[in-house]
């Protein structure tokens, strides 16, 4: 890849991060703040990714790895708890 | 020449990714409901994050950086869509109104 590219989907990235906050904040209801929420997790694993083959570490895609595991059990609980009231049923 | 192509091939998925990701974060903010706010999320996992997993792994010379690609690429496959239906679900229980004509209701018709 080259080097301009990489830089340039970096602060592109970073840009919708800044957007993706402000979504989860303007947004009405919890059920799409929950959808934003996990978007948001979503934009930092690709951060991480971009950064990983920027750097030619390969130790940010365990980050990126559990921070998409930890994203999954979020959601999940999140949204039980706003559609049932209670997280086991 | 295969460097070259690689390369190129890199490229394009780099762009590919985060023009998807754009395209996710812009619906999340113009979509009028949760329901349709979900379409564009749960798209932008699939194309946008795994084709800018798949170009790094293209890039990277090491061999456990692409194991590692490979597994969030699986385990992102897997988990987006349970984590879209129970969010869909949670919102349905809430009766949280679409903004479009009222569709068929099958979540509340009583079950033979």
């Amino acid at each position: 890849m080259h080097t301009l590219l990489v830089y340039t989907a970096i602060t592109w990235m970073c840009f919708l991060l800044v957007v993706g906050v402000i979504a989860v904040i303007r947004t009405p209801s919890t059920a799409s703040r929950i959808v934003a929420l996990d978007m948001l997790v979503l934009i930092v694993v690709a951060l991480l990714a971009l950064f990983s083959s920027y750097q030619r570490v390969s130790y940010y895609l365990d980050a990126a790895l559990l921070l998409a595991l930890l994203s999954f059990v979020a959601t999940l609980a999140a949204s039980r708890y706003h559609g049932e009231g209670r997280l086991f049923s | 020449m295969i460097e070259a192509l690689s390369t190129g091939a890199a490229d394009v998925l780099l762009v590919l990714g985060v023009g998807v990701m754009t395209i996710g974060v812009y619906g999340l903010l113009r979509m009028p409901d949760v329901y349709t706010q979900m379409h564009a999320s749960s798209k932008t996992v699939v194309f946008g994050v795994v084709a800018i997993l798949v170009a790094g792994m293209i890039v990277s010379d090491a061999r456990e950086s692409a194991y590692r690609a490979v597994l969030i690429i699986a385990f992102l496959l897997l988990t987006t869509p349970v984590a879209a239906h129970s969010v869909a679900r949670a919102a349905h229980m809430r009766n949280e109104a679409g903004s479009g004509p009222p569709a068929i209701d099958e979540g509340t018709e009583p079950s033979p």
